[in-house]
């Protein structure tokens, strides 16, 4: 019977399989974005530095090392050139976050989307899991995918000595790197998402913690001839305590990575607090 | 629900709330501030229980208000549209998150949309619905995964008389021809008496009352309007030995009778009142006072919860 002569039926299974909520709230938080043809283009222009990356390599690799005084560290195919690419990532990684992960809560708070969400049958791990992974996936789609796609145009040009590293080696590395970092940065991101409901000033306080903290800790680093101070530099941390995991000698000055790796376990751990104060399905007014 | 008391930052908003309820038009009534939609949310597992007991589909709400959850619908009064999807993506969306495959949630989407009236509207984005619109589609979002009980948050606010009427309409025929259960939270005492077939009546976090709609018009105290010529100072000598109250209302005299009193006018489901009329009518022959007039004043849902709130 065609649906425009039924009145109110009763809903037969089918059989098939459904997803996990947090799962179908990711998946809609990544395909909503992707709607809008100019982010397309954001995230393409991510991927030039990793085209660049890819020329520099395949010359250098066909022309020897010659090209080593033209790109330096960051054309290597060792781990440490990897990181390097990460490190330059970094802006496109602020801003392709806040566009996709500033509404992310502020929007369900502002339009009693939670009341909506938690009427079913999901918990607080479904919700924030679904959000969060919305996140992560911007973020690999600018770091871990490039560098992947990397290793694997470099082991193809590249003569088989250096394959091991590249097709496992690196690859793993900035694996458990993208995901770590991902995730860490996407909770931190999300808890200043559920402490407003207008996405503008979401933007404004990421802006101000990624580049604000980066300008305060060099601007301090340069007055007080200290390096220690770098120490309140936001993503500098990541790849600070990334240097653990790519066996890198490039560090914040006076920072240890262990330091660092202990700052981003407390940037999570307080977001993770943040998040669960302020997700609830009910606005408590005092 | 058995003995629950809340209370939002040590401020009680229910107080050792207790029924248990069977599938049916419930309306929650009472005014602002009485704790009707926190009623809603202890219901949802939607906030921490204080003390009592809450079980909904045999699940306990304090540890199993997920598993609950799957066999509610809920439609929220503010809110409840997330903007930038169109009608039949934000439904299907919730028929996803309520644990319906992506395919079924699609096809449920479309049924309740065309169900709801919004079959031509379901593929505009929902930002730009009319107030009307937008109440239509948080009751298709409620109806999606076809939940057993469906709880509805002043679902007529905001509607012009004839979006009233038919959201009113839509809500009956799910609660009296499609056997889902419906808790109705208004305060708009018609939207009650046009849907529901029992009201729970709470005032400043205790539930004041339970009685069915139409209970009203079977209660002891009922008021009868008399008018007639004769001997009037002995018909009402012989009222007041019936235990009769009275009022004039221009040339009417409102009798109101106290129909507890009579064992002849108890019945099962109440009191019926023309055990009442028959009283009067003989206390009228016997004081020889002719009536022109005699007929019990119909008490209106309104008057009597004015009645139960203000009392």
């Amino acid at each position: 019977m065609p649906v425009y002569e039924r009145g109110y039926t009763h809903w037969q299974p089918s059989g098939r399989r459904a997803r996990p909520a947090w799962l179908v709230i990711a998946r809609r938080g990544i395909v909503e974005p992707l709607r809008r043809r100019w982010l397309f283009l954001l995230i393409l222009a991510a991927w030039v530095p990793a085209i660049f990356k890819g020329g520099i390599i395949y010359a250098k690799l066909k022309a020897g090392n010659i090209l080593d005084l033209m790109g330096g560290g960051w054309t290597s195919i060792e781990p440490e050139g990897f990181l390097r690419f990460l490190e330059g990532q970094r802006f496109f990684v602020f801003v392709l976050l806040a566009i996709t992960g500033a509404g992310l809560i502020a929007t369900d708070r502002r339009e009693n989307g939670m009341s909506l969400y938690f009427s079913r049958p999901l918990g607080l791990v479904d919700y924030i899991g679904g959000k969060a992974l919305t996140v992560v996936f911007f973020y690999c789609l600018v770091t871990l995918l490039p560098v992947c796609a990397l290793c694997v145009f470099a082991y193809l040009i590249s003569p088989g000595a250096v394959g091991a590293e590249l097709l496992l080696g690196t690859p793993l590395r900035a694996l458990v790197y993208c995901l770590l970092a991902g995730t860490s940065t996407s909770l931190v991101l999300l808890a200043f998402s559920s402490l407003g409901t207008r996405s503008i000033f979401v933007m404004v306080w990421w802006t101000l913690l990624v580049t604000g903290t980066d300008a305060v800790g060099g601007i301090a680093e340069g007055l007080l001839h200290k390096g220690g101070i770098q120490v309140v530099n936001f993503l500098g941390q990541y790849h600070n305590a990334a240097s653990l995991l790519f066996a890198s000698p490039r560090r914040l000055a006076g920072v240890s990575p262990w330091v660092s790796l202990a700052v981003v376990t407390a940037w999570t751990a307080l977001a993770l607090w943040v998040l669960r104060r302020r997700i609830r399905p009910v606005e408590v007014v005092s | 629900m058995s003995s629950l008391t809340f209370a939002y930052l040590a401020e009680p908003v229910l107080k050792g709330v207790d029924f248990a309820l069977q599938k049916g038009a419930i309306g929650l009534l009472g005014p602002n501030g009485s704790g009707k939609t926190t009623l809603l949310r202890c219901l949802l597992g939607q906030v921490p229980l204080g003390r009592g007991h809450v079980e909904v589909l045999g699940w306990d709400m304090a540890t199993r208000a997920r598993a609950a959850r799957a066999g509610l619908g809920w439609m929220p009064e503010r809110g409840g549209v997330i903007p930038g999807m169109s009608g039949v993506g934000l439904v299907a969306y919730m028929g996803e998150l309520s644990g319906l495959p992506s395919r079924d949630a699609m096809q449920r989407a479309h049924e309740v949309l065309h169900y709801v009236g919004l079959a031509d509207e379901r593929y505009r984005s929902c930002q730009d619905y009319s107030q009307g619109m937008k109440q239509r589609l948080k009751l298709a979002q409620a109806l999606v995964h076809d939940p057993e009980w469906l709880f509805l948050d002043e679902p007529t606010s905001g509607l012009d008389p004839r979006g009233r009427v038919s959201v009113l309409e839509l809500i009956r025929d799910l609660a009296w021809n499609k056997g889902l259960g419906v808790i109705l939270s208004t305060h708009l005492l018609a939207d009650v008496e046009a849907v529901c077939h029992e009201i729970l009546v709470l005032r400043a976090g205790e539930l004041l009352a339970r009685q069915a709609v139409d209970g009203h018009t079977r209660q002891a105290r009922q008021v009868f309007e008399v008018e007639g010529f004769g001997n009037e100072e002995s018909f009402i000598a012989g009222l007041r030995d019936l235990g009769c109250e009275f009022e004039q209302d221009g040339r009417l005299l409102l009798v109101t009778l106290d129909l507890s009193r009579m064992p002849e006018a108890r019945r099962e489901t109440g009191f019926d009142a023309t055990a009442g009329v028959t009283a009067i009518l003989e206390v009228a022959a016997a004081r020889d006072y002719a009536l022109r007039r005699l007929r019990r004043r119909p008490v209106s849902l309104a008057e009597e919860f004015y009645r139960m709130v203000e009392a």
